[in-house]
């Protein structure tokens, strides 16, 4: 309960600070604090200390590892706000409401990660995308960034609309909001009811839409491309990464339920298949690097579902792993995104001999993504695989993951290709020695997560 | 200790290689000798260590593959054999480097460097094969001088032919070290160990055609370093190298590897007659064939090359018929003598400006005493005539032939007097007669610097007095080499000849040598042979058109395969097939973005189609199951 | 094979026939409408004037073109008189519980009001309701 009140009311005080406090850079720090309380009342939370014993009756239920994954998403949301911070005052005068928004995210995250209930799902969800509409359009006097927002909320309606006719379903078949109810499991032995099925259907494709998977990933190139990059970042990682929290709750809860008398493996692995290769293929041949990582979010969403297709433990651990790495890294490439003003591949030519540090640690951010073993972004990818080889069946899923894996380091390669091997001048936004010594340390947390990974998963049992 | 003697030279390799741009030459020279020198005194250390009854010394350095229950350890091993090949590599090998000082001075700081940073890797994996107490410790030395023995002599890489040499070189030592490996891996897979003394414990436990197997994998490999019929042609073409080089592949190092390796399998090559067989047949004819090439050579370098390579096959021959203190005898004592032809051959080359053409040098005794007496020497010790060293070794390994088989004793001592026919016309074209050089070369004419002298008198008592290690019994010598070597070499066969007989074979083989020695210095010191040879002399000159041979029947059909292969196979197979596949993906990926086309309301409707058909599928999942098993 | 079946199974014992009313009553609602509105179409009397083509806006003369650039502010405010006004109708069933409900009831009312009030601050202190500029 501590994060979910006090993202809420942290972002309630930066509402207020925007006419309390007039100085424009000092919201940032403001922010960061307040990050850093939001973490601490969460790591106390983890450890059993409640400040607020509220009975939510089932709505919410707490776990360990819901707790971890909160924790990785306010520790990743404390880097992004340290990197980025400058380049989000640049965006307008609306500084402080961005970042309550954030908070509010920040909010939806929690709730997403304790949910129990349907309905908890739904507002999760809800408070989780409505500050991303806005987020979307913040950059106010660009056509196209209101473009992305306008299209985000009209497609993210349609999804809306979705997941509620699946939980009105749901609730017609079981009776029930609860994920897991006696009433459920009672109703269960008289046989799965229609409705429930037909629910479930609704409510997947819906958190698919969330989670960018395709065939319902339109929105995600479109929209990741037109927002403002900073936004992009905060979007693509965090957000998406608690998507997929929510997602494989779902799916090892109630599907699993439903899943002894029916087989969802094959829904996912068309899902799966599907991803990999719109992310991959169509990654391919761009030419804007803003709009490649876009894609490859989308491919990477394809490997964080084969979590949800294989539900169980590797699976769970790997989720864990994939959005540590997968946050981190692409919010690393952001940073440096940001600070250029050519975003696509051109615009990178050289940036090895003007920039040798933001060269190196970006290349370590695409060895992450592209899965080079020594870096996070392998043992997340490594997990993955192994949680489908441990279920024992549709091990060509395996296969299928693997060859799109070896496509996507084509064009992870290409910035890199850019940055080292081709000659050219890039333009850059101006930054402090902090800004590197940050991606430093990114990068090592990465290089260190990829090497002992333990250090991650000891945090699930002590 | 004994890790300190390959140590000293891997740091000078690491600091005049890593440092090559920044050192002077004088630095160059004295961390490139110095290692050396100080790899030696700890091989006497050693060696006295051992001569006093030390015991045998196995020294684990780590763990080297630990798979399950296969170990391989970076092991080792001082024992008499290796401690004597240790003396013998860094002694010659620090005189060798010494000499290199003043022989490379020409050359410019990074080279010079570069140069002995090689020479000081060479030394060092000739030190890890000696060294090392299993077969595969051996096969990385073995490899390392293999591959140090391509960087030197291509080491003027500029040169196109040069590095051809450098690559047959090369090629050739791969294809025996193949063998070698697959030896090793029959040996392993057999006995689950490569160390010597489990191996040799164990024999027992191998079927006879085991052994056979292994031995003549492991001769494969001992052809391919020593320069053996039919992998030798490799070694006269190393020529293309500096001079030292020369000397340190023929004389310390390389060569010696395949009956070091032979000898240190004794126990092996002793239970297999047909290997034993083999061993001494090659070593008899490549002792013949190389001879009878050696006397058309008129590269001075040339001659000494092919002369190397018929010593080799005495070694082996030595080896075949189970005298195997005989081949490590001559191992030594050809060392010392041939380290000193060569470098004697080099003294005269760098006299002549890098001429190296015998029938362009004469008289060149009185331009050069020091070089001219050390290397009279030299073709004396190698001329098998008593006192000098080469007679007693060489005649060891006669005397066990002819216990063995008195044709290979016959065979041997034609070999033996064409060895003193062709060491004679090489001195008497070099020394004697009048000079036939150009006249600014005769202006140029001088004795060589002292570090090419001192080196060279060392050298030259050595192959004077090295024979006195071994003394056989029937001059009341003592046999002190024989004695030392003895528990190594377990399988030494005791030949049982009269001394009455013995002394009269070796009447006869000095006889022989004496007479082609006198024959070739009263044909050639006044009349040296300058016209291009005919008949069966321009066969000889021609090195029997072996290197033909091997290019029309191996390698141009090998060539003509790899062509195809490159031009047909990869270029529309492979490469159409990979190029192919990155083309599709390229293609889809261009048509796929199409989808993309960014209206709403397109998006919207695939999405509900994407929802029907999902649904479809759910619904009718076990028929698409059912249909997808029954095609897979 | 298995689950298909199972599937049927649901759909055939299951409660498809209960909806069978809701279907009857689907058809009649839709059936009732076109009745209607077919019926009307053709008893009704027709007569096409002018006026009666003209947009109806409270009775007040229409002048051009309704799509006229509006001032934001019209927009802000009555999203923040509807945002508000939804907020308001929480209270209804608090009126109706407001005994059964009790302190905890009125404390937690409380808190909404106060949520409530932070947001109408901020709006405030932001000049959203400022009129003039």
């Amino acid at each position: 309960m501590n994060a979910i009140i006090f993202s809420a009311g942290w972002g309630i005080i930066m509402m207020f600070c925007s006419f309390l406090v007039k100085n424009q850079s000092s919201y940032r720090h403001i922010a960061a604090v307040g990050l850093l309380v939001l973490l601490a009342a969460n790591i106390f939370d983890t450890y059993g200390v409640d400040f607020f014993h509220i009975d939510s009756g089932k709505m919410l239920a707490y776990t360990r590892f819901g707790f971890v994954f909160n924790s990785i998403a306010i520790a990743s949301t404390l880097i992004y706000v340290l990197l980025t911070g400058r380049d989000i005052e640049r965006l307008g005068r609306y500084t402080a409401e961005f970042f309550t928004l954030v908070f509010f995210v920040l909010c939806g995250v929690c709730l997403l990660s304790a949910y129990n209930n349907l309905l908890m799902l739904f507002l999760g969800i809800e408070i989780l995308t409505i500050p991303l509409y806005i987020l979307t359009g913040s950059d106010k006097r660009n056509l196209k960034s209101n473009e992305a927002a306008l299209k985000y909320f009209l497609m993210g309606s349609f999804s809306t609309g979705l997941m509620l006719m699946g939980i009105a379903l749901m609730y017609g078949g079981t009776g029930t909001f609860l994920l897991e109810s006696s009433r459920l499991q009672s109703n269960l032995y008289h046989g799965i009811s229609f409705l429930e099925i037909v629910g479930l259907l609704f409510l997947l494709a819906s958190m698919c839409f969330k989670v960018s998977a395709a065939p319902f990933h339109f929105w995600t190139p479109d929209v990741y491309d037109g927002a403002p990059s900073v936004v992009t970042s905060f979007m693509a990682t965090i957000v998406k990464v608690a998507g997929f929290i929510a997602f494989l709750k779902l799916c090892t809860v109630r599907m699993s339920v439903t899943s002894t008398a029916i087989d969802w493996k094959l829904i996912f692995s068309i899902i799966i298949i599907l991803t990999l290769l719109f992310g991959n293929i169509t990654a391919i041949f761009q030419q804007s690097v803003k709009r490649m990582l876009a894609y490859s979010s989308i491919s990477q969403a394809g490997f964080m579902l084969f979590a949800l297709f294989s539900m169980n433990e590797y699976a769970s651990k790997g989720l864990l792993m994939y959005s540590v790495a997968y946050c981190l890294a692409t919010i690393g490439l952001f940073a440096v995104l940001v600070k250029m003003k050519d975003v696509t591949f051109e615009g990178y030519n050289g940036l090895a001999k003007t920039q040798p540090v933001l060269a190196a640690t970006n290349a370590i951010f695409l060895f992450s993504l592209a899965g080079i073993p020594l870096t996070a972004g392998f043992l997340a990818k490594y997990y993955m695989l192994a949680s489908i080889i441990k279920t024992g069946t549709y091990t060509w899923v395996v296969v299928a993951g693997v060859l799109f894996a070896a496509i996507s380091v084509y064009y992870y390669f290409r910035v890199i290709q850019a940055m080292y091997f081709k000659n050219g001048e890039p333009q850059m936004e101006s930054f402090g020695r902090s800004f590197k010594l940050g991606l430093v340390v990114l990068a090592a947390i990465i290089i260190i997560v990829g090497a002992f990974p333990q250090a991650l998963f000891n945090w699930l049992y002590f | 200790m004994a890790y300190l003697v390959p140590l000293f030279p891997l740091i000078g390799f690491l600091l005049n290689g890593v440092f090559r741009n920044s050192l002077s030459k004088g630095l160059v020279g004295i961390i490139g000798c110095g290692a050396v020198l100080a790899s030696f005194v700890v091989s006497v250390i050693l060696f006295l260590d051992v001569r006093a009854g030390g015991a045998l010394a196995v020294q684990p350095l780590y763990p080297f593959i630990h798979v399950a229950n296969f170990k391989i350890d970076f092991v080792f091993q001082v024992d008499q054999l290796s401690s004597l090949f240790l003396l013998i590599i860094t002694g010659i090998g620090f005189l060798i480097h010494l000499y290199s000082t003043s022989y490379m001075h020409d050359e410019t700081n990074d080279h010079f460097a570069r140069y002995f940073s090689y020479l000081n890797l060479f030394v060092f994996s000739m030190l890890l094969l000696v060294l090392g107490a299993n077969y595969v410790i051996m096969f990385i030395g073995w490899e390392g001088v293999g591959l140090c023995s391509y960087l030197l002599i291509g080491y003027w890489f500029k040169n196109t032919d040069y590095n051809k040499a450098a690559n047959k070189a090369f090629i050739m030592n791969r294809i025996g070290d193949a063998g070698f490996l697959l030896g090793i891996f029959w040996l392993l897979s057999k006995l689950g160990t490569a160390n010597y003394t489990d191996v040799f414990a164990n024999v027992s436990n191998l079927t006879p055609t085991d052994i056979t197997g292994i031995t003549l994998l492991l001769f494969i490999g001992a052809m391919g370093k020593s320069a053996q019929i039919p992998l030798y042609t490799w070694l006269p073409d190393a020529m293309a190298g500096p001079t030292p080089v020369s000397a340190l592949i023929h004389a310390a190092t390389m060569v010696t590897a395949g009956i070091y390796m032979v000898a240190r399998s004794n126990a092996l090559y002793s239970l297999s007659p047909i290997a034993e067989n083999l061993v001494a047949v090659i070593g008899i004819a490549t002792a013949l064939f190389a001879a009878t090439i050696a006397i058309k050579q008129n590269d001075i370098k040339k001659v000494l090359a092919y002369s190397t390579v018929s010593q080799l096959g005495y070694m082996f021959l030595g080896l075949g018929v189970g005298a195997y203190t005989g081949s490590v005898f001559h191992v030594m004592t050809h060392a010392f003598f041939k380290a000193l032809l060569f470098l004697g051959a080099g003294s005269v080359i760098h006299a002549l400006h890098h001429e190296q053409d015998m029938r362009n040098m004469g008289g060149l005794k009185k331009y050069m005493p020091v070089t001219h007496w050390t290397f009279l020497i030299a073709c004396i010790a190698i001329a098998g005539i008593p006192p000098f060293s080469g007679f007693f070794s060489k005649d060891e390994i006669l005397a066990a032939a002819y216990a063995k088989n008195p044709v290979y004793w016959v065979l041997g001592v034609i070999g033996a007097g064409m060895t003193a026919f062709y060491m004679f016309r090489l001195y008497a074209t070099t020394f004697l007669g009048q000079f036939r050089g150009t006249e600014e070369q005769k202006h140029h004419l001088h004795e060589s610097p002292a570090a090419i002298t001192i080196p060279l008198i060392i050298l030259a008592l050595l192959a004077f007095g090295g024979g006195f290690f071994n003394v056989p019994a029937i001059f009341g010598g003592g046999q002190q080499l024989h004695h030392y070597l003895s528990p190594v070499l377990t399988a030494e066969h005791e030949h049982e000849i009269a001394h009455s007989t013995e002394l009269m074979l070796m009447g006869v083989s000095v006889g022989v040598a004496l007479l082609a020695a006198i024959i070739a210095l009263t044909k050639y010191a006044r009349k040296p042979e300058l016209n291009e040879p005919e008949g069966l002399g321009k066969v000889l000159a021609n090195k029997w058109y072996i290197d033909e041979l091997y290019d029309n029947v191996i390698v141009n059909p090998l060539l003509a395969l790899g062509g195809f292969f490159k031009n047909v196979i990869e270029k529309s197979g492979i490469d159409g097939f990979v190029n192919g596949v990155g083309g599709f993906i390229q293609y889809s990926s261009r048509r796929l973005r199409l989808v993309q086309n960014g209206k709403v309301g397109t998006y919207i409707l695939l999405m509900i189609f994407s929802i029907l058909i999902l649904w479809l599928a759910f619904w009718y999942q076990a028929t698409i199951t059912g249909f997808f098993q029954k095609i897979f | 094979m298995n689950s298909f079946v199972y599937l049927l199974d649901t759909v055939v014992t299951g409660n498809s026939a209960d909806y069978v009313p809701i279907g009857i009553q689907i058809i009649f609602a839709a059936g009732f409408v076109a009745t209607v509105m077919i019926a009307t179409h053709l008893l009704g009397p027709k007569r096409k004037t002018a006026e009666k083509l003209e947009n109806f806006a409270s009775g007040i003369e229409s002048h051009g073109n309704a799509r006229q650039p509006l001032a934001i502010k019209y927009f802000l405010v009555a999203i923040l008189f509807v945002l508000f006004d939804v907020e308001v109708i929480f209270f209804y069933p608090y009126a109706v519980n407001f005994k059964s409900l009790g302190w905890y009831g009125f404390i937690e009312v409380l808190l909404f009001v106060c949520f409530f009030l932070t947001g109408f601050i901020y709006i405030i202190k932001k000049g959203a309701l400022k009129w003039e500029d």
